[in-house]
């Protein structure tokens, strides 16, 4: 279970109204979107190379047992540990299990989704361990006793006067000043000892590399290293979806990520970790465990192959107008926006989650941004589908759309409810704008509706009207 | 069945395999391929020039001079240590060609520690098209020389540039696969706080490269 199963609308009317978070969501998603922005405008053939990368996953996955099986040969030939997980639930004891059979009593972590999704920052205290998370936005989410609200950026909820506040409370050093640089300098500060007494760091993986068994991870901190280097062992959770043939088609499909998230040309650190230290080594953990997670995803391959394109790189939740509104944390699950709304069904149930995949405009604008195509909004349409078939939708929207559907088959009739509902609705308006409807408050209590033309756009056509 | 079986068997009957392994890596071949297509073209005239241009743009952050030699990087770090205000000990990543050089007036031999000012390093090569540094771990390249330090001073061979991410992956395909590959493009920073950068994070604060010919 990664979302809470009720109140979906509860959350969403907090996170409406408060200003602030608004205020920090479009300074975070908004950099975003520009630089993004910048970033493809300089690759012309950005649509093919999307088309390429695209190909690049749907081999990987097509082959995914032969590449799998590949992989973990290569990993276990350079020392490596590979342990598999059919759920969340296994995941997390297995991590939990390797960390007690270190004697841990201290754990660094840097950043990993894969992590939030199996529940492992509870497993983690669960059983007494001190978790350390060395990522700053983890790490400012940590200190606020939070969940991420963004995959890329987890405290894209927190503006700067809210980090300062947080540090000025909790760092052993109050950061020199207020401003972004001292900020992030106080938290180096802050974490440099935890990345020496940690006996084990756990990262995530955003490539397995079948042809050397090596994992990829693309951070631009340097904390990543610093918890996979220096402790006793490293343990990376990752799901079997990462999976991909080659260290080319890593660094092709990192080409994209890096640009469909940040707008850089790569991270700072691209980084491949195969197995533990070596003979000679001055440094590097003695034992090295991957743990491949299924939680859902061999279902996704027989229902929805797309999703399993994806790179977790943000651009659909930094390009839409519903995440842009309501923040990460009102989906409830690991993964907010597009991406989550899909995901999240997945693995909690649609009945517990059919709210996300109705919580979307269908503007088709995440689809635009994703540098591997997936078609999030028909897989969002296939989830609502599901949902009202399946009898999941409240009694007054399944009678709705039955009566929608009964006059959108029937396009005579259609039109004549519209030609009559049109003057109706124009009464209501002020300016162009609606702001409040009966029978329709739910819509206008957060928005105004747009006052509808006088006529639908057929009626228009076949008067050979202009406007 | 073992949670590893149970995971194949559901995976082999949603994608039962029919293709061989030649035909699998013909399929490869060929999105490699038709991914390179796409990319805009690059100087390759002159790499130097490309990666200098790549590693100094504001994106990137790194600061790159160029020296004739190897022999001439000493002299490069002591300009760098009186123009930061450094002390002139710092941590020598212990690569052979870098303990060989006459290093005059500086002390190389500093234990690498986790607060470090300095660290003097070597990249194996270099990728003109992000103006990435490569490393791979060894006894003679630890991981962490890359990382603890705040200020991290690199030498880079000219003749080890490569064009494109690509080039650099057929050209490791022909070495033995490291512990560690590290690509790391300009100095350590984050964009956690309202996507703003700011350089530093807990990596290098501050990058220099030195291309040698």
């Amino acid at each position: 279970m990664t979302a809470p199963a009720q109140d979906f609308h509860t959350r969403v009317e907090k996170a409406l109204r408060d200003p602030q978070l608004k205020i920090a969501l479009e300074r975070t998603t908004g950099n975003a979107r520009r630089k993004r922005a910048a970033a493809v405008a300089a690759w012309p053939d950005f649509e093919a190379a999307r088309a390429a990368a695209c190909a690049i996953k749907d081999h990987a996955i097509e082959h995914m047992a032969t590449y799998l099986e590949m992989f973990e040969n290569n990993a276990r030939a350079s020392g490596a540990q590979v342990h598999w997980a059919r759920d969340a639930g296994e995941a997390s004891r297995i991590v939990i299990d390797l960390c007690k059979a270190s004697g841990a009593k201290v754990v660094t972590r840097s950043k990993s989704m894969l992590g939030e999704e199996i529940g492992l920052p509870h497993a983690l205290a669960e059983a007494g361990l001190r978790r350390v998370e060395t990522d700053l936005a983890e790490h400012i989410i940590q200190l606020a006793g939070e969940t991420p609200s963004h995959i890329i950026w987890p405290a894209a909820h927190r503006t700067r006067e809210d980090v300062a506040k947080l540090f000025d409370q909790y760092h052993h050093e109050k950061p020199e000043g207020h401003d972004v640089v001292s900020m992030v300098a106080s938290a180096r500060k802050e974490l440099r000892a935890d990345f020496f007494t940690a006996e084990v760091g756990i990262s995530g993986a955003n490539f397995l590399v079948a042809e050397t068994g090596a994992i990829c991870t693309i951070t631009n901190e340097g904390n990543a290293e610093l918890t996979t280097t220096p402790p006793r062992v490293h343990i990376v959770t990752a799901g079997i979806e990462k999976i991909v043939a080659s260290t080319e088609h890593a660094l092709q499909l990192t080409r994209l990520l890096v640009r469909s998230a940040t707008g850089a040309d790569l991270t700072q650190y691209t980084t491949f970790h195969c197995g533990p230290k070596r003979a000679g080594d001055r440094d590097g953990p003695e034992e090295f465990h991957i743990v491949l997670v299924d939680h859902g995803r061999t279902r996704m391959l027989a229902e929805m192959p797309e999703m399993l394109r994806c790179l977790r790189c943000g651009a659909c939740l930094n390009h839409c107008v519903v995440y842009r509104a309501i923040g990460g944390h009102a989906y409830g699950g690991a993964y907010p926006g597009p991406m989550g709304s899909v995901l999240t069904p997945v693995f909690d149930g649609l009945e517990q989650s059919r709210d996300l995949p109705a919580a979307c405009t269908l503007n088709g604008q995440c689809k635009q941004v994703c540098p591997v195509d997936i078609p999030l909004p028909t897989l969002l349409r296939h989830w609502r589908a599901r949902s009202f078939r399946a009898g999941h939708e409240p009694k007054a929207v399944s009678l709705a759309i039955t009566i929608w559907a009964f006059f959108a088959a029937r396009p005579r009739l259609y039109r004549m409810a519209q030609a009559a509902a049109l003057p109706a609705l124009r009464l209501f308006a002020k300016g162009g704008w609606i702001s409040s409807l009966p029978l329709g408050s739910g819509w206008t209590a957060t928005r105004d509706f747009p006052k509808p033309p006088r006529q639908s756009f057929l009626a228009a056509i076949r008067k050979g009207a202009t406007r | 069945m073992s949670a590893r079986e149970k995971i194949f068997a559901a995976i082999r009957k949603a994608r039962p395999e029919r293709a061989t392994p030649a035909e699998i890596g013909a399929q490869a071949q060929a999105c490699s391929e038709a991914m390179k297509r796409t990319l805009p073209a690059l100087d390759q005239d002159d790499l130097a020039a490309l990666f200098t241009a790549r590693a100094s743009s504001e994106k990137v952050g790194a600061s790159v001079e160029r020296v004739a030699t190897l022999a001439d990087l000493p002299p490069a770090v002591a300009r760098y240590v009186a123009s930061n205000n450094l002390a002139p000990d710092f941590a020598l990543q212990p690569d052979p060609r870098l303990k060989n050089l006459a290093w005059g007036e500086l002390s190389p031999g500093a234990p690498l520690r986790a607060d470090s000012a300095l660290a003097v390093g070597i990249a194996l090569c270099g990728v003109a098209e992000t103006g990435s540094l490569v490393f791979h771990s060894s006894p003679e390249a630890p991981t962490l020389y890359d990382f603890l330090p705040l200020h991290h001073l690199v030498a880079l061979d000219a003749k080890s540039l490569v064009l494109r991410l690509e080039n650099y992956a057929a050209f490791a395909q022909r070495l033995a696969i490291p512990r560690n590959v590290n690509l790391v493009t300009g100095a350590s920073g984050t964009t956690d706080i309202e996507g703003v950068l700011a350089r530093g994070a807990h990596g290098p604060g501050r990058l220099h490269i030195v291309i040698f010919d």
